[in-house]
């Protein structure tokens, strides 16, 4: 139990430990049960074409995917299902794997297939945070095995076009949102108070819709209509992830002023886009910049309305 | 208005006895049970070539009055527009719950059946091959389940699973049927008192799992582990199955389900 235990994956921005559903996963999980982890943000390594990201890597054990590391670290008595009852353990399995089906295809094309997106956002990216060579072959890899995966699991007849495909699959996943949505209600976690393996999963898949400021956004406009998504999705990154990812940092609840940090921060940044957006727009140098002033914070530090409200 | 059910709805699937595969036959018989749960009356028949005839390339289908419907959830929304539907009775909850186990059935058991049938090299040789094939001469047969393998296979490395070793997918339709089982615990069925799409869907992969005589009885071994499901499916067989004429299809083909599929 004492074993150092290291993780590497892709790192983050926008506010998120990290932009790989699975690293973020893991990382949930990690916190949630209180695991000593270390994490080693993948940047110049040549580990990363191996595809086994995150890796969790204990004394010389290496463990490569998500499902097998949370076993790992169960064995090591990490366990943030305790509480669950037998019943709920099947529904774990079961939603997880609905969020596979259903909610996963369009996951990997907003990052990987949609054009616009891809050449933006996601290749600018990643290129930036790996090694010379590497960076003109992996982006392009890992976008031809997302679209690989979308036509083999998805795109049989009687479909025949691509657009076709992509409309399935959104609408597919506006479906699992919603569904989601209802399964949740409003309680705090899927069940119950504490967070579980289900709460590490489906954050894992929603966060980076959630945050990640693509140009082409209609999946994260639905997700937008689901408050109560997004309030799970804010709590756990202020109440779970604090200003930094590496190191050990142990779950609990937030002072207002590390709150307050952490929102101004965000602010800040949101505000900077905003400016640059409106310099675009106007271009007129004489005009003042707008800035945003509001910054309420609701009581007990909750700083989700806010946030909101700033999403471009 | 609801257009009536025709006396004359057929379901299209491969031939029974020489044919038809481990993961075709568990979504027939799912879709089957399905119809018998709604009081629908269908008959089976049974041709070589029904997989092209599909509209989606998968078994099995169905041709009601002049549209033709293949896979267990087009068939269910197919069949609730013309109003039957066994799901209207729950809340919005359970219908999520419902769709979730859906999909874990399909995202393990039949990804499973599928890894047994055509990744698992001894399997594939002595039975898939041979029956895949076998209505057609030599060598449009060997052609043909080449062709399959090499689809299915493609897939398989797309969604990660090639990498698995047997015990592995073993392990996890170990798992799968252990949630099943935590899910059904001593109720009739998994919604309680009345049968879902659901339950035809898990009836129709179980017992076509628990009745098909493979190499080696791992894959029913690990279903039999847990006595709840195989009461379960029993519950099914003998409630949709056995108590209509002797004559009908629905009963023959469980029936004949039950004899070996092993060539």
């Amino acid at each position: 139990m004492a074993a150092p235990m290291e993780l590497s994956c892709w790192g983050g921005d926008w506010g998120l430990p990290s932009l790989h559903p699975e690293s973020l996963t893991v990382m949930a999980y990690a916190k949630f049960s209180g695991a000593p982890l270390t994490v080693n943000t993948i940047s110049n390594s040549w580990r990363a074409p191996k595809g086994d990201v995150p890796v969790l890597i204990s004394e010389d054990i290496v463990i490569s995917q998500p499902a097998k590391i949370l076993n790992f670290l169960r064995k090591q008595k990490y366990n943030a299902d305790y509480e669950l009852s037998a019943k709920q353990g099947a529904d774990t399995l079961a939603y997880i794997a609905l969020l596979e089906e259903k909610l996963l295809p369009a996951l990997l094309h907003t990052f990987w297939v949609d054009a616009e997106n891809y050449c933006s956002v996601t290749k600018p990216w990643l290129a930036s945070r790996i090694a010379f060579p590497l960076s003109l072959y992996l982006p392009g890899k890992m976008s031809r095995e997302a679209l690989n995966r979308i036509l083999l699991t998805r795109g049989g007849p009687p479909l025949y076009s691509f657009t076709e495909v992509e409309a399935r699959i959104y609408r597919d996943a506006k479906e699992c949102l919603n569904l989601l949505s209802k399964r949740l209600g409003t309680s705090q976690f899927f069940f119950g108070d504490t967070p579980t393996t289900l709460d590490a999963f489906v954050f894992g898949f929603l966060a980076p819709i959630y945050k990640v400021c693509f140009p082409r956004l209609h999946l994260q406009e639905h997700l937008r209509q689901l408050p109560n998504l997004c309030r799970f999705c804010d709590d756990i990154l202020t109440c779970y992830f604090r200003l930094t990812v590496s190191g050990h940092s142990p779950a609990g609840h937030d002072t207002a002023d590390a709150n307050l940090q952490k929102l101004t921060q965000l602010v800040n940044k949101e505000s900077n886009l905003i400016e640059k957006m409106d310099d675009n727009l106007r271009k007129s140098p004489q005009h003042p910049p707008r800035k945003l002033t509001t910054l309420k914070l609701a009581a007990g530090g909750e700083g989700s309305s806010p946030l909101n409200r700033l999403s471009p | 208005a609801a257009e009536p059910w025709p006396e004359n709805a057929a379901l299209y699937q491969q031939l029974k006895d020489e044919q038809i595969l481990l993961s075709d036959n568990a979504s027939s018989l799912a879709v089957q049970a399905f119809l018998q749960m709604c009081n629908l009356p269908i008959r089976v028949v049974c041709r070589a070539n029904a997989e092209y005839m599909s509209p989606s390339g998968k078994v099995p289908f169905i041709h009601v009055g002049n549209q033709v419907v293949s896979e267990l959830g087009p068939i269910v929304q197919f069949v609730k527009a013309k109003g039957h539907s066994l799901s209207d009775g729950l809340d919005e909850v359970q219908k999520a719950e419902m769709k979730a186990y859906m999909e874990l059935v399909n995202n393990m058991l039949l990804t499973a059946e599928l890894y047994l049938q055509w990744c698992d090299d001894v399997t594939v040789e002595e039975i898939t091959h041979p029956r895949y094939g076998s209505p057609y001469p030599w060598p449009l047969n060997r052609i043909l389940s080449y062709q399959k393998q090499w689809e299915v296979r493609r897939k398989m490395k797309a969604i990660g699973w090639a990498g698995k070793t047997l015990p592995q997918v073993l392990e996890d339709v170990d798992q799968c049927c252990q949630a099943l089982s935590q899910r059904l615990g001593t109720q009739p069925y998994f919604f309680n008192k009345q049968p879902t799409e659901l339950d035809a869907l898990v009836f129709g992969h179980l017992f076509t799992i628990l009745t098909t005589q493979l190499i080696t009885d791992e894959l029913s071994e690990k279903v039999k582990n847990y006595s709840n499901l195989t009461a379960f499916c029993r519950r099914i067989e003998q409630q949709y199955f056995e108590s209509h004429d002797r004559d009908s299809s629905a009963a023959a083909a469980a029936r004949a389900a039950k004899r070996s599929l092993l060539r």
